[in-house]
């Protein structure tokens, strides 16, 4: 009988460690379900690459395929940019094709200087280089600096504004 | 015997503790090392304001002088600047110091945007646009420069310092 209330008090023993190990297993599952902090940083990785995709996109443009180009930037973009690439599409697609000119661009650096996740808005800085070739030119290549809005959209992150970054007093 | 037989319970209950404590766990490992990004040290977007401020505060301070005043811009350095950051304002401000007093030149330096690239644990890594206007004796010295940088900074005891600044 003394026997049996050993096994008996090694048996409840045995419960509370679990007990205690499965309580120690729960909250560390929970906090890393519930990390904030981590979220925010995977929600700015993701608006980073959006923008620079984004930018990159809205600095190319070849004259010979307009319209595939015109449909990545409207692709990329949301609201009022969105707009306003639709509204001046075929004004723009004449003066490319009457300009000849083919734009590429290369993406120098980018970073968010802002990122507010409730209302999926995010503001971006990005330092790009864009080199034009007129028809039979050399090629002139120019160093911008741009900033741009994002929002979240049902189709990830999009530019909703983009221009150059103020200079002097603004 | 009934004694015995009543001890399945506790063991039962012991097995099943177990049981979800060793699922949950790897799924909490699975959900901590998802994705790339190892940004634990981002509390909701404090540390990326508190790094952007930091840094474009100390910026704006250790490039903006006038001739009669080199030091001021010389001492935020010491305090802001750390490793080969430090090491290369040194460099760039011996010359400063030499020709500004005789030149009369005074430099203005302003942060117009900053962003985080990045932010792991106690290292940042910022974009910063900024611009400089150059006077010389009072005149302005040409158009203002827009120049843009990349900035490495470490946090120490609650404060951002720069250990590395690129030109970009």
């Amino acid at each position: 009988m003394p026997e049996t209330d050993a096994l008996q008090r090694t048996a409840a023993c045995l419960a509370v460690l679990a007990a205690l190990f499965a309580a120690w297993a729960g909250q560390n599952w929970y906090t890393a379900a519930h990390d904030g902090a981590h979220a925010y940083s995977r929600t700015r990785d993701a608006v980073l690459q959006s923008a620079e995709q984004g930018v990159q996109n809205l600095s190319t443009l070849d004259y010979r395929d307009v319209d595939t180009g015109l449909a990545t930037w409207l692709d990329s973009t949301t609201g009022d940019l969105h707009q306003q690439i639709a509204q001046g599409r075929t004004g723009f697609t004449d003066q490319v094709r009457k300009a000849r000119t083919v734009t590429t661009a290369k993406i120098l650096d980018a970073a968010v200087s802002e990122l507010d996740e409730r209302s999926g808005k995010a503001s971006v800085l990005v330092a790009v280089e864009t080199t034009v070739t007129p028809p039979g030119g050399t090629p002139v290549t120019k160093q911008n600096r741009l900033e741009g809005r994002l929002a979240r959209t049902p189709g990830g992150w999009k530019l909703s504004d983009l221009g150059q970054a103020p200079a002097g007093t603004t | 015997m009934s004694r015995l037989l009543g001890l399945y319970k506790p063991f039962g209950v012991a097995l099943g503790l177990v049981l979800v404590a060793l699922l949950l766990h790897p799924i909490a490992g699975r959900l901590r090392d998802d994705g790339t990004p190892r940004d634990r040290a981002v509390l909701d977007g404090v540390a990326t304001t508190d790094v952007t401020g930091d840094v474009s505060t100390a910026l704006s301070r250790i490039f903006s002088y006038t001739p009669a005043d080199v030091s001021t811009a010389q001492r935020t350095a010491a305090d802001v600047l750390t490793g080969a950051a430090a090491q290369q304002y040194r460099q760039i401000f011996a010359q400063v110091q030499r020709q500004a007093p005789a030149q009369r030149v005074a430099l203005t330096t302003r942060v117009t945007r900053a962003g985080v690239i990045s932010l792991v644990g106690d290292t940042a890594r910022l974009l910063v646009f900024l611009d400089q206007t150059a006077t010389r004796a009072g005149r302005p010295d040409g158009t203002p420069a827009a120049a843009q940088l990349t900035v490495t900074a470490h946090r120490d005891d609650g404060h951002w310092r720069i250990t590395e600044l690129k030109s970009a």
